[in-house]
């Protein structure tokens, strides 16, 4: 068995060092916790936000004006929008303008034109800018030193596999040692959790690139982690049902679309939206976040390709699109344009629709950040009911440490149950060098296929009541193949193992709620329920897993 | 496979495979060139060419990650 390393103790646990952990654990810190952060690789570069940022959500009151409701509205209609409890996005805002600021002292530029705040792009015409310009290439270098400084332990390489519960809440987590080939196990207790593994890409086949599984927009190593480990304890999922599809450019799957400063066209020049004819830094075209399904229409209806065209923007806008192409991390796409003679003032570029990949839907948690399970936080990417992106991983990770610092329980730590752990450490421990075994790859793939056509996402592609019945039981089928046969050779090839085993997790979780929402809506459609109910509209639905293994489906109105 | 690490230029401090998002690198000895060891598994995020002390890193992107483009002029005959 894969040797158990050593036991940590703290006040504060903080799983996955990306722009929500990495906030949680400062907050935490400097509310006088002991906090220990556990991270997946390094917090230098890891997550969705490895290598930058330019546009942080925020409210602003000497650019939006006294009335926060026009900016609440604003971001409840824009990508970001359709899953919020209200409540929780104006806290959110409420908080974003002293994130910025703390940001900013910390040594990350965002105010990079002077000496004020500037909002741009992601706008409709003629209506409020919600999102500041920043230059967030090296976000994660100076957070990691922030939290140092504040007296966050930092530990990579050592990612969080389980939670560890009693019947008060979280008590601790189990992590792998991943830093050398041979793996070891690490317990950490406290009595408080905060989860941050952000998104879960590697769900579908790469949309562009099936078979390529790293070729994702979002991080391909958050993998559903919290979702999975959470829902392993009972936590509740909401909005699980809905899928969730970036889009960019084809075949390099990268984020960053409105980074880009152009046009969208069919193939003879007309413009797929209404909304700009010229596009500049202030106001781009917001098509694509509006008819979100256009680049995949095209291609099902013959009339595309679309393209991006920037061809038209001034010199100067291109000038400011290339700066804020490496502020938003794109160096890697640019290198490839540069390398390959893509100039946008001459080429347009064609788009794509990606994958489906959960994004804003995931934890339930509660206007402190806190899920159902007590004592257990989850901010960012993975969180089911606010969506702000890395403005939402940054505020909502500064509210859960703080809250989480706050209150501490006195006494005696709580431990785990040692037979639990112990059946974990087995049941991870069982993969390694497994004689004749199978490649986690094939897992995933498995994973992947069965998602594709079981639990399919719009447009043009439904689910229904015999898919996803079928869908589940494929799943359960692959699961039990998996844990019989899947081989690591080292612990890198565990860790993958084990992101897989996530995966599989979250996909059950998306075909129990797809069953239960009986009604097409969103790019989640159904053939035996084509229409919208309008009954729903206001209603969420969560689900969380029993110890027994019985899947609980509940409805909650949103709340405002 | 994908980051291509110019050994003559490397200086052997490991840091592409400590920051790696994905862990395509791997050093088993302190003061090696690091090898590329999961190199499908690149994000191609670019961390490791950024990062890279003595510039001795470059990204071979697969070449079905073609970015597919046109002569912005054919949009508007």
């Amino acid at each position: 068995m894969i040797q158990l390393a050593k036991t940590l103790h703290a006040d504060v646990l903080v799983a996955g060092g990306g722009i929500g952990g990495l906030c949680a654990a400062i907050a935490a810190a400097e509310g006088g916790a002991r906090v220990i952060l556990l991270e997946k690789a390094d917090t230098r570069r890891s997550g969705s936000g490895a290598t930058g940022n330019d546009h942080f959500a925020c409210y602003y009151p000497p650019q939006h004006g006294d009335d926060m409701e026009v900016i609440v509205r604003e971001l409840l209609d824009s990508m970001l929008g359709p899953f919020h409890d209200a409540a929780l996005s104006r806290r959110f805002l409420k908080e974003s303008i002293g994130m910025v600021e703390r940001w900013h002292s910390w040594g990350i530029n965002m105010k990079p034109f002077g000496d004020e705040y500037k909002f741009m792009g992601h706008a409709f015409p003629d209506r409020p800018r919600i999102f500041l310009k920043y230059d967030g290439h090296n976000q994660k270098a100076a957070l990691t030193k922030q939290a140092v400084k504040s007296g966050v332990t930092i530990l990579n390489h050592l990612p969080v596999v389980e939670l560890l519960r009693n019947d008060d809440g979280v008590c601790g987590v189990l992590a792998l040692d991943v830093s050398t080939p041979e793996p070891a196990f690490v317990t950490a207790l406290a009595p408080r959790v905060i989860l941050a593994t952000g998104s879960a890409s590697r769900l579908y086949s790469p949309a562009g690139t099936p078979g390529w599984l790293f070729n994702t927009a979002f991080c391909p190593a958050c993998t559903g982690a919290a979702q999975a480990q959470a829902w392993r304890i009972g936590a509740r999922l909401v909005n699980m049902e809905f899928p969730n599809r970036h889009a960019g450019p084809k075949f390099f799957a990268r984020a960053g679309k409105s980074t880009w400063i152009g046009v969208y066209r069919y193939p003879d020049g007309e413009q797929l939206g209404p909304f700009v004819s010229r596009a500049t830094r202030e106001v781009g075209d917001i098509t694509c976040d509006v008819w979100n399904s256009s680049f995949s229409d095209l291609i099902m209806n013959g009339r595309g390709p679309a393209y991006l065209d920037c061809s038209a923007t001034s010199a100067e806008d291109l000038a400011f699109m290339r700066e804020g192409m490496i502020s938003e991390g794109l160096t890697g796409l640019l290198d490839y344009m540069d390398a390959h003679g893509i100039d946008p003032a001459r080429h347009a570029v064609e788009f794509m629709q990606y994958e489906p990949h959960l994004i804003g839907r995931g934890l339930e948690i509660d206007i402190d950040g806190q899920t159902s399970v007590p004592g257990l936080y989850a901010a960012g990417d993975m969180v089911g009911n606010v969506r702000a992106d890395i403005a939402g991983a940054a505020v909502y990770g500064w509210i859960a440490g703080r809250h989480a610092a706050g209150g501490l329980p006195g006494g005696t730590p709580a431990t785990p149950d040692a037979g639990v752990v112990r059946r974990h450490q087995e049941f991870y421990s069982s993969f390694l060098r497994r004689p004749g075994g199978a490649s986690w790859k094939e897992a995933n793939m498995g994973l992947q296929q069965i998602m594709n056509d079981y639990a399919a996402a719009g447009p043009h592609r439904v689910r229904s009541a015999s898919l996803l019945t079928a869908g589940l039981a494929y799943m359960r089928t692959l699961r039990r193949n998996a844990e019989e046969h899947l081989s690591a050779a080292n612990a890198h090839e565990l860790l993958r193992v084990v992101e897989t085993l996530d995966l599989m997790d979250n996909g059950e979780a998306v075909m129990h709620a797809a069953l239960e929402r009986k009604e097409s809506r969103g790019m989640h459609l159904r053939s035996d329920f084509t229409f919208t109910n309008p009954l729903l509209a206001d209603k969420f639905l969560t689900i969380r897993r029993e110890e027994g293994g019985a899947v609980i489906k509940e409805w909650r109105r949103r709340m405002n | 496979m994908p980051p291509v690490i110019d050994a003559g230029k490397c200086s052997r401090c490991g840091l592409c495979a400590a920051i790696c998002p994905l862990g395509v690198f791997e050093q088993t000895e302190r003061k090696t060139v690091p090898a590329v060891r999961y190199g499908e598994e690149c994000w191609h995020c670019n961390a490791c060419r950024l990062d890279c002390p003595s510039g001795a890193i470059t990204l071979r992107i697969p070449l079905n990650y073609q970015l597919l483009h046109t002569d912005a002029s054919q949009l508007h005959r």
